[in-house]
């Protein structure tokens, strides 16, 4: 389990820790079955590339759950993520490397909101995200 | 001519199909934080999610919107692998429906054993021009209540046709 962050440990312009995924194509398929999604863009590559594809494709909603992780991770067990939000705006593909990195953009009270990015092995942004996270106070 | 006949975008501010309604189950929420290699103990053992301050374990976010898929046929296949009725039942002059993002909002925390349901509302339809053409920015709401008629999360979902 991650450890507790505190409102007390946050100021704006601190990194999270970097989250490096990397998802082999047995952890596609076992996120279709997961989630009952047939798209055969996340397991038949022939028909990936009919569809202009290089490679079959990283679900947007898995890399969303990698988001809730990098950020609920970040908070620790007592955080509460309130609001998340993000654009997939490029292709991600299994076996390559996506990091997610952010910062604190500002902290309002006991919420942190987070600037996040998740980023290829190539340096393209796939996917611009934000967050406002609750976070408890160190003394009660 | 416009993407979007005026019958659809008439169809803006209404609500989408009938409301869905399904039980979360433990195992099935489990399966999913397993295939994202989300291991939090928060969504395997009470105990911990009691610690994190939950009255029990609860279920990834992410989770909700997959437990209310209902079961459905092979003859519901597209040739693509989606379910003919998968996405806004909207008719627009597309080809190719991609997803776009969400915006998740979360008022409480869900439990394995909640009885959810969720009731989606077109919110708007947006005709933009991208650099492979024309397309519309589809943005549909998804409320999602529990059995005691506690609002879960809202989450506001965009697709991109063209």
């Amino acid at each position: 389990m991650s450890e507790q962050r505190h409102v007390e440990d946050v100021k704006p312009g601190d990194g999270l820790p970097p989250l490096v995924k990397s998802a082999s194509r047995a952890q596609l398929f076992l996120f279709s079955a997961a989630t009952r999604n047939p798209h055969r863009v996340h397991y038949d590559r022939d028909y990936a590339k009919l569809e202009g594809h290089d490679d079959i494709l990283v679900h947007g909603p898995l890399q969303g759950a990698w988001l809730h992780q990098f950020v609920q991770d970040w908070a620790g067990p007592r955080g509460r993520v309130l609001a998340l939000a993000f654009q997939n705006r490029g292709r991600a593909f299994p076996e390559r490397d996506l990091v997610f990195r952010g910062r604190v953009a500002a902290l309002e009270g006991d919420v942190a909101l987070l600037e996040i990015e998740e980023v290829d092995d190539t340096g393209a942004v796939l996917v611009p995200a934000t967050a406002r996270v609750r976070l408890p106070r160190r003394t009660a | 001519m416009s993407l979007i006949p005026p019958e659809t975008r008439a169809l803006v501010g209404q609500r989408l199909g009938e409301p869905v309604t399904a039980t979360l189950h433990a195992e099935d929420a489990e399966r999913f934080a397993f295939a994202a290699g989300d291991e939090n103990p928060i969504y395997f053992d009470d105990a911990a999610a009691r610690a994190a301050g939950h009255r029990a374990r609860v279920v990834p976010p992410g989770f909700l919107v997959w437990a209310l898929e209902p079961p459905r046929g092979l003859a519901a296949l597209r040739e693509d692998g989606l379910w003919r009725d998968a996405g806004p039942p909207l008719r627009l002059h597309v080809s190719r429906v991609l997803y776009g993002g969400e915006e998740w909002e979360y008022f409480g925390a869900v439990h394995a054993g909640d009885t959810v349901t969720a009731e989606t509302r077109l919110a708007a339809l947006e005709e933009k021009t991208g650099g492979s053409g024309p397309f519309v920015l589809i943005t549909t709401e998804t409320t999602y209540t529990n059995q005691a008629g506690e609002k879960l999360a809202l989450v506001r979902g965009r697709r991109i046709a063209r």
